[in-house]
């Protein structure tokens, strides 16, 4: 027992002199500040734009940035809830503007004025928020390939025609915030008595309510599917990555949904002046246009996507005016969908 | 004690691939301790990010979430020091045989403690390690190629 004893104590003995001893050569050296960024696993994988903001960040600012990831900004909310404070976060990327209510409610954030950089136009609503900043943002549009002899403007209704049934993939609202975004878009354009009507008529006409995005889009990949809801960048992104032009975002007569990405700071950040500097990073001509070439999303700066290959992507002229829906709008409607879902399974 | 390291080798020849399964585990957890060392998990909250991960699917007991999750996750840094300074003591006890007894019996339990708090992708493996570590106190696996065998020749007892 007597050594059994004497062993761990000169273990951990040994342990404490080599972490104080490692501590002070740290301290007498170089030690960075750590910015905590929690963010949305497609921002910080490899192919996402948050390793090379990274790497530009770090050059400059004597800082080392770590991502903290959550899978949706659903999830990401919720960790920044459970152990923001714990484990320190100094800035959160990645919320939509269904998220944005919920965040404020749930948590307290510094105040950020970015409104008066030279914004598009089209998102000068979003740059107001007090809280929250734009970073990129997209419309959405059924995307579909040229080859298949559709017209290239469609309306709602159109969608209804019997060549699209089972051919179309759209995504879950209770999982994913496109799915949400057509919901919110029927709703707006037809009202919600005609609008939820048109819902139930349209369980006819979807393959499946795919839980994400990438679900919905991988079943027109494999064209089990004619149309897809997406983005209007979608088909860029087939020319650019995989040389591949057949493929076309359908102009909707009706005016189409905007989407905007937000970041914000946690009150209880801990560097929150670097979190700033990252945000001016992000919102700057070279921030701006890493977040677009690799989010194949719009800059929210103006003239970013001049002499780019984003300069061809044809905006819609009709856009939904962006709308930040409460809490309990987004749940009464979520519960009318699921009961239409659940009649139509039946 | 020299002397006794190698005629270890005469008198508990049977031992011997038992010894080189211990001097290869002990040499495993050294190499994890060196790798968590000399990066951050003794300066980042790494312990408490697991926990937080991976206690909600855990099948840890009730009382074990509550107490890691109600000071294993403020007080990281002692946990942390802990977890690690454990990984050393048995790196080190495994590699030179010495009190490998009890040292496996703590083994046992961080290894336990671990397979709740990782992965489920890990814990195949993690329960192959709990009972390679119980087969080490059982077989008292410092006696071969170990410095237990010289207090075991003088000393006797359970502890060796």
């Amino acid at each position: 027992m007597k050594h059994f004893i004497l062993f761990l104590g000169f273990i951990f003995l040994f342990l404490f002199v080599s972490h104080v001893n490692k501590n002070q050569s740290l301290l007498t050296g170089d030690q960075k500040p750590v910015i905590k960024v929690f963010a949305y696993s497609s921002f910080t994988s490899k192919w996402g734009p948050g390793p090379q903001l990274k790497t530009l960040f770090e050059q400059k600012c004597n800082c080392i940035i770590e991502f903290v990831e959550g899978s949706d900004s659903g999830i990401l909310l919720q960790r920044l809830k459970v152990e923001g404070q714990k484990l320190g976060a100094d800035l959160v990327v990645g919320f939509d503007q269904f998220d944005l209510q919920k965040a404020t409610v749930e948590l307290s954030w510094r105040a950020l004025d970015f409104s008066k950089i030279d914004s598009d136009p089209q998102i000068k609503a979003a740059m107001k928020n007090e809280y929250f900043v734009p970073y990129d943002w997209g419309v959405l549009s059924f995307v579909a390939r040229k080859s298949s002899g559709l017209p290239a403007t469609l309306s709602l209704d159109d969608l209804m025609q019997s060549q699209f049934a089972s051919k179309i993939a759209l995504q879950d609202p209770r999982t994913s915030s496109v799915g949400l975004q057509f919901l919110m878009w029927v709703l707006k354009v037809k009202g919600e008595e005609e609008g939820f009507e048109y819902i139930k008529k349209m369980m006819k006409q979807v393959h499946s309510y795919s839980p994400s995005w990438s679900t919905a889009y991988g079943l027109f990949k494999s064209e089990q599917v004619d149309l897809v809801l997406s983005y209007v960048t979608s088909p860029l992104f087939h020319k650019i990555e995989e040389k591949n032009s057949d493929f076309v975002a359908l102009e909707m007569i009706e005016p189409q949904p905007l989407q905007v990405e937000f970041l914000g700071i946690p009150s209880f950040c801990s560097n929150c002046e670097k979190a700033e500097e990252f945000i001016n990073l992000m919102m700057s001509p070279e921030g701006q246009r890493i977040l677009m070439e690799k989010n194949y999303m719009l800059p929210v700066l103006k003239n970013v996507r001049t002499g780019t290959a984003f300069e061809t992507v044809k905006v819609p002229f009709r856009l939904l005016e962006i709308e930040f829906p409460s809490l309990t709008q987004v749940d009464s409607i979520l519960e009318k969908w699921s009961q239409i879902r659940r009649e139509a399974s039946l | 004690m020299l002397v006794a390291f190698f005629e270890s080798i005469k008198y508990s020849g049977h031992l011997v691939p038992v010894s080189f399964l211990r001097i290869f585990v002990g040499y495993y957890y050294l190499q994890n301790f060196i790798f968590k060392f000399s990066g951050d998990f003794l300066v980042r909250p790494r312990v408490a990010e697991m926990i937080s991960q991976n206690l909600i699917s855990s099948q840890a007991p009730e009382w074990l979430k509550w107490v890691l999750n109600t000071y294993m996750v403020v007080h990281w840094q002692g946990f942390a020091f802990t977890l690690l300074a454990l990984e050393l003591s048995v790196a080190v006890s495994y590699i030179i045989g010495y009190v490998v007894r009890p040292i496996a019996l703590v083994a046992v339990l961080t290894t336990l403690l671990m397979i709740y708090l990782s992965p489920a992708a890990n814990q195949d493996f993690l329960k192959i390690l709990l009972a390679t570590h119980f087969a080490f106190a059982w077989v008292g696996a410092g006696r071969c190629l170990g410095i237990d065998y010289y207090f075991f020749k003088r000393v006797r007892g359970i502890w060796w």
